[in-house]
């Protein structure tokens, strides 16, 4: 990877700069600094032009980025005790799956709410941990990636949290 | 017999072998000691010298708890180096690591004279121990001024100033104020030996190197309620994180915990990082089996000379030809940033931070735009969080960024003059508080090129009409109350952000895979 000369970094941001003066606005909830994921530590997925990476947890008005749902999820169960939202991003871009825990009960924005949970070095795990807004999208998904999802099965959000108990429990 | 001739080479064999995988594969021969050194590296004797007269003195007892964890520092550091020198090596990282932490829980009253706690050690390496010591009373007094409630701004300045010129002209043995190459001082022979053989107490002294690099933004500047208001959350981290990190790869900078101090004292923020650097390299020297005692003082008096004010006279900051590029005679420094030497991998313009990536040090840490420079060097924000303190150029860059990260964060907005800045406290969930209610804040958003001015922050309406008037612009601007202010939602990412790609992904990918090897 080559370093951005400083006259082109400087071109970058003027334009970067000169867009924004003309109207246009990019808002999405993301930090703009580059941090790791606070569960797992490993440098966060950017969106791409055609697939959404980025796990975003609201906890009051806070908002921050994780590099998989399972991340999230763990952290919610981990570090948190009130209510919270996670945005999961879904096979659809820009359409996330939003999952919520109201006084310790989750729920999801889509009835039939699908995960994949296949434990991976966390240097993966934007792969191997991904919300579906249904079964069959993520079917789809893992007949896409059988390397990275050899035997993996959908599950429900029950299930998903399951496995997230479990394995901190073990964590211990 | 032959079956003990065979066991004996095999023996012979076994201890060649582990001697060698204790040596790094790649040495050839250790660096030779300088020729023509002067005397003063030879002194053996004690020659303590007390404190600059001052009616600063000890002040910061006024913030007790961070004068008793500064106070245990003083007892961490000796007790580490007694039981190095005294054969407890082998029990480093656990019975000393229980010792120095049952100290750091329970610290002493008072600063412990650490040559009464390291007698063997100071009797070995003299002059180390007086390097060590002297920096040690600038660290102590310069914080003592930055916690006095009895003077200016101005005179705290002007003392910070003086007690530098006081450090740096009474004794030989002062540490260079110019900046180092940090990437050649960690690749010297021994180099990170200490970190992958004691990894929990080399944890302790880079935690203790965090808190006495980010005391620094957390008191310029700022009252004495502030200030204590500050290290509530940050005593906290020290405690419950940075003292037992072991998974950091580099020792904290100066620049990435006391950013504004940094910039603004160059030579202080310089002199401690080299001085930190120079306890990491004799932590090395000294856990390097394979070197000799001998070599070890060796090498102990080469890492004091090429860190030490005498070995750089003449030499002045940014001299950084292609010949000294990568030698202890490269002082260039990250653009934006005097008082932070190169790090490794990096460009003069391009910083890598372990986990948070490329950064430039003289733009915005939230909308890359350019942050202030000279005379407006002092209307930078800062936010510390999550063990860092970066500079942002408006107050809803800062607030923004502390909504975007984990855990509690102070904001640093600065107000009308340098004098008064507003100190804001995040809560976990991003609920903001401050001592100061009654601020008022512009926030009338456009494009990031001109966030530092219509984002910014005023002590009470005579400020913040003041600012409308001379600029018009903003006369139908509304002013937000503080609580108008914290409740706004983040803007998410600014349109003008760049995210730095430097020379190389990780030019800490070696040491992360070193360290998992060693875990």
């Amino acid at each position: 990877m080559q370093s951005i000369p400083m006259t082109r970094r400087r071109a970058a941001i003027i334009l970067g700069a000169t867009l924004a003066l003309g109207g246009i606005t990019f808002v999405r909830p993301a930090p703009a600094h580059e941090a790791p994921c606070p569960f797992c530590a490993q440098t966060l997925t950017q969106d791409t032009a055609t697939q959404d990476n980025e796990v975003t947890l609201k906890l009051g008005k806070k908002r921050i980025e994780y590099k998989c749902v399972y991340c999230a999820l763990s952290e919610a169960k981990t570090e948190y005790k009130g209510d919270l939202s996670i945005l999961a991003p879904s096979e659809k871009k820009g359409e996330p799956v939003t999952l919520k825990r109201t006084d310790g009960k989750w729920t999801a924005s889509e009835e039939n709410v699908a995960f994949v949970a296949q434990k991976a070095n966390h240097k993966i795990c934007n792969v191997t941990y991904r919300a579906f807004t249904t079964i069959e999208a993520a079917q789809v998904y893992i007949a896409n990636n059988k390397e990275q999802l050899p035997d993996t099965k959908p599950l429900t959000l029950a299930q998903m949290l399951e496995i997230v108990d479990k394995t901190n429990e073990k964590a211990k | 017999m032959q079956r003990k001739i065979w066991m004996t080479t095999l023996a012979i064999l076994a201890a060649a072998s582990v001697t060698h995988a204790q040596m790094p594969a790649s040495i050839t021969a250790l660096p030779s000691l300088p020729k023509n050194l002067p005397s003063w590296l030879d002194n053996t004797k004690q020659n303590h010298i007390f404190y600059k007269r001052g009616p600063y003195n000890f002040a910061v007892y006024n913030l007790k708890p961070l004068a008793l964890d500064l106070n245990a520092v003083a007892v961490g550091h000796a007790m580490a180096y007694e039981d190095l020198v005294t054969g407890k090596a082998a029990t480093l990282d656990s019975a000393t690591f229980d010792h120095i932490n049952r100290v750091l829980n329970n610290p002493p009253k008072f600063m412990p004279d650490e040559a009464n706690l390291s007698p063997t050690f100071g009797r070995k390496y003299g002059v180390l121990e007086q390097v060590f010591d002297w920096t040690h009373v600038l660290h102590a007094q310069t914080v003592d001024v930055l916690a006095s409630p009895k003077m200016t701004p101005a005179q705290k300045d002007r003392e910070i100033r003086a007690l530098w010129d006081f450090y740096f002209t009474q004794v030989p043995y002062a540490i260079t104020p110019l900046p180092m190459n940090m990437g050649w001082l960690d690749s010297q022979p021994y180099s990170m030996a200490f970190r992958h053989k004691y990894p929990k107490v080399n944890g302790l002294f880079w935690g203790y190197h965090w808190l006495q690099g980010g005391m620094y933004d957390m008191l310029d500047g700022l009252t004495l309620e502030q200030q204590k208001r500050s290290y509530e959350v940050v005593g906290q981290r020290y405690h419950k994180t940075e003292l037992y990190r072991t998974n950091r790869v580099f020792m904290p900078m100066f620049a990435e915990t006391s950013p504004k101090f940094a910039a603004k004292y160059p030579d202080i923020a310089n002199a401690f990082d080299n001085l930190h650097m120079l306890h990491d390299m004799v932590n090395d020297i000294l856990a390097s089996d394979w070197i000799s005692d001998s070599q070890k003082a060796e090498q102990i008096k080469r890492a004091i000379w090429i860190v030490s004010a005498d070995a750089h006279r003449n030499e002045k900051a940014g001299d950084g030809t292609d010949q000294m590029q990568g030698s202890m005679h490269d002082h260039r420094f990250l653009e934006g940033m005097p008082g932070m030497g190169m790090m490794k991998g990096a460009t003069t313009e391009l910083m890598y931070m372990p986990g948070m990536g490329w950064m430039s040090m003289s733009d915005c840490h939230h909308c890359s735009m350019p942050l202030p420079t000279g005379k407006d060097e002092w209307r930078s924000s800062t936010v510390s969080a999550e063990g860092w303190t970066m500079r942002q150029r408006c107050a809803l860059c800062a607030r923004d960024m502390a909504s975007e990260t984990k855990g509690q964060a102070i904001l640093r907005i600065p107000l009308e003059t340098p004098e008064k800045t507003l100190v804001v406290i995040s809560d976990e969930e991003g609920n903001l508080t401050t001592d100061t209610p009654g601020v008022l804040f512009l926030e009338e958003p456009g494009s990031h090129a001109k966030c530092n001015q219509w984002s910014r922050a005023f002590s009470g309406h005579a400020a913040f009409d003041d600012f409308v008037r001379a600029n018009p612009k903003y006369k139908d601007a509304k002013p937000l109350t503080f609580k108008d202010w914290a409740n706004k939602e983040g803007a998410g990412t600014p349109a003008t952000y760049v995210k730095p790609h430097g020379p190389v992904e990780n030019p800490y990918a070696m040491e992360h895979e070193a360290k998992e090897a060693h875990q």
